[in-house]
């Protein structure tokens, strides 16, 4: 099975949709690899040669920032706003939507299972 | 939506005046003002601001991480200090 980026081992899909296994890579990003190392787009991941994998490996190694590093790079972006204190470091910290959404309903997705509080409307207290 | 790259950034005129008198003096007092939406240019790194909340005027100290953001994120303009407590809150009332 081939290899590519670190550990990531796409299996017998065609190749455009295997590359979406890679933390970083997305459909956009998957046509333009393939694209660019001139390698068949709806060939399966598993019929590839050698050759056309390591082209696939240098072109993302060379252009994307994939997996770990991505990882790192958008982890040190919220530290940087953290340190400098910013509106948006603070929301961070808080666990809370960063980007001006509301926060009076909704926005489970920051701020995770809802927390029943006794009194508030609609709960008997 | 992001702003035009055309007309580059936002900078208030006046402030920016009075940040360069201050840096060919090298003096660097506190600059208070009230142009939260300006944005930190490089010229501001190292001078401290004033920045008007709505009600007071925090310091914020630049530094170069701070450049390309506004000032207005450095200053909070509300502010949280927990929910109240069912029974406490109760007792204030």
């Amino acid at each position: 099975m081939p290899r590519i980026a670190g550990v990531d081992i796409p299996e017998k899909k065609k190749i455009r949709y295997a590359l979406r296994y890679i933390y970083g890579i997305g459909p956009k990003f998957a046509d333009a690899i393939l694209s660019e190392a001139g390698v068949d787009a709806e060939k399966r991941a598993a019929d590839l040669t050698e050759n056309e994998v390591t082209q696939i490996a240098t072109v993302i190694d060379a252009t994307y920032i994939v997996e770990g590093a991505l990882r790192r790079q958008m982890q040190q972006n919220i530290t940087r706003l953290r340190d400098i204190r910013s509106y948006r470091g603070d929301r961070h910290r808080r666990g809370l939507p960063v980007r001006g959404q509301r926060t009076k309903c909704n926005a489970r997705t920051r701020k995770g299972r809802k927390k029943t509080v006794a009194g508030k409307k609609g709960v008997k207290g | 939506m992001s702003r035009s790259l055309k007309k580059g950034p936002f900078v208030d005129e006046k402030l920016y005046r009075k940040v360069e008198r201050l840096n060919t003096s090298g003096s660097r007092t506190p600059i208070k003002t009230w142009a939260r939406a300006c944005t930190i240019v490089p010229e501001f790194v190292g001078h401290t601001f004033q920045v008007h909340n709505g009600r007071s005027f925090p310091d914020v100290f630049v530094t170069e991480d701070m450049v390309g953001h506004k000032l207005g994120e450095f200053s909070h303009t509300r502010m949280f200090r927990g929910h109240t407590n069912k029974k406490e809150g109760l007792k204030r009332r």
